[in-house]
């Protein structure tokens, strides 16, 4: 360290010094108070995972077999897809209280491992190297907290060291973090639920489901919006993945 | 951290936390005094930045150095309520990058070496304080910050010139 170096050190302590041990004292005395005079502390407690096989199309033994006679295979894979799902339909999905019909729109994700319903009427698919995301098709106003739901997968890592890792990060990056829960739906996999604040409309919530591939990896799809959009955007992002299904 | 005094922790033993929290409350409050300027906002930051590392302990893994969880949510706090303070969306500061007059427009009754720092702009300023007050090294400011780590290389190198020259200046002008 030289000697700019210690002048910097020395005066950012010399600064920062004033009421430290009195500072510390009233937030111990407040710690104490909140999280030791309850008799019960809220702890993290991932359940164990449901033994209901997750939701896997296995695309028929023809498709593959079809698959490896074209002479442009990805091309043919996608067609043998849009075959097995029907390319449009119409689904009711509850906004707000209300039952409201929508169409949606088969698009398969990234080199054709899953195929997912978008309501292109609100939304848009934006593939990528890594990972896909849906977002709003028109870009929100710089007010609103971002609204996007991202799927990728991890082919090598399994569900419960991703969850591991997440559970880290949104600890990290929000004020309240529930416990991870098992979820047969909208998918069959795991549920991590964050909220930043809580009592804004502003407030930006997470959920990030986690499924397994079926293949030693895993499907991360990550929903954010904020607290006031739970019953618009949140409410459409489920009724969306509901109709993600992997391709095996 | 010591493993054991995590494991405790987890059980919900007082002794252990309060052994973490004697531990870190120190540096921490010096690190959020000097983040949020602000001794109320830094108790705040420092207090809930302690319960949700209680409350989240379970959460925390190992693949992160323990000084780096507890500073990233540190941080994190710091940042959450000087925006709320300030009402204000916090701005992607990295888009400047590379610009040689990022400190803050006003530096009238600057006249040290701290007010010089206080007057850095953030993406300089948080990875410099973290540096100076706690000793962290690149790769755990990068952790802290999720940055990479050359991109915390370069912005302590930059903001330390930026020091240099302001400190120059300030000399020069008999300040």
């Amino acid at each position: 360290m030289d000697h700019m170096d210690e002048r910097i050190k020395k005066e950012i302590l010399k600064h920062t010094e004033d009421s430290i041990d009195q500072l510390k004292d009233e937030i111990w005395s407040h710690l104490d108070q909140e999280l030791f005079q309850e008799k019960s502390r809220k702890r993290i407690k991932m359940r164990k995972k449901s033994k209901v096989i997750p939701f896997i199309i296995t695309a028929a033994a023809a498709v593959m077999i079809l698959f490896t006679t074209q002479t442009d295979t990805g091309m043919a894979f996608i067609k043998q897809i849009k075959d097995i799902f029907v390319p449009e339909k119409e689904i009711i999905q509850s906004i707000e209280g209300t039952e409201e019909p929508t169409d949606v729109v088969l698009q398969e994700g990234k080199d054709a491992e899953y195929v997912i319903y978008i309501d292109e009427e609100r939304y848009k698919l934006i593939k990528g190297e890594d990972s896909d995301i849906i977002t709003t098709k028109e870009p929100l106003e710089e007010r609103y907290p971002e609204v996007s739901m991202t799927i990728e997968q991890f082919k090598n890592i399994t569900p419960e060291d991703i969850v591991a890792s997440k559970e880290t990060e949104l600890a990290s990056e929000y004020s309240k973090v529930t416990a991870t829960e098992s979820v047969s739906d909208p998918v069959e996999g795991f549920k991590l639920h964050a909220i930043d604040g809580g009592t804004e409309w502003d407030s930006p919530v997470t959920n990030v489901y986690v499924i397994d591939n079926k293949n030693g990896g895993s499907f991360v799809i990550t929903e954010k919006y904020f607290l006031e959009a739970a019953e618009g955007h949140g409410a459409r992002f489920y009724a969306m993945l509901q109709e993600f299904k992997i391709v095996e | 951290m010591h493993e054991d005094i995590l494991k405790e922790i987890k059980k919900g033993n007082r002794d252990a936390f309060r052994h973490l929290y004697d531990e870190y409350a120190g540096y921490a409050l010096r690190t959020a005094k000097a983040i949020t300027r602000n001794d109320e906002l830094a108790k705040d930051a420092v207090q809930e930045a302690f319960i949700r590392v209680y409350r989240n302990i379970s959460s925390y893994d190992s693949t992160l150095s323990f000084g780096a969880w507890f500073y990233r949510i540190l941080v994190n706090e710091c940042n959450r309520l000087l925006s709320k303070e300030k009402k204000v969306v916090p701005i992607d500061t990295s888009l400047m990058e590379g610009n040689p007059q990022l400190t803050e427009p006003s530096e009238e009754g600057v006249t040290d070496l701290y007010g010089i720092i206080q007057h850095l702009a953030d993406l300089y300023r948080i990875p410099l304080l973290l540096k100076y007050i706690k000793g962290f090294s690149e790769k755990e400011i990068a952790d802290i910050l999720n940055l990479n780590q050359n991109t915390v290389k370069s912005r302590l190198f930059n903001g330390r010139n930026l020091l240099r020259d302001q400190l120059s200046l300030m000399e020069m002008e008999g300040k």
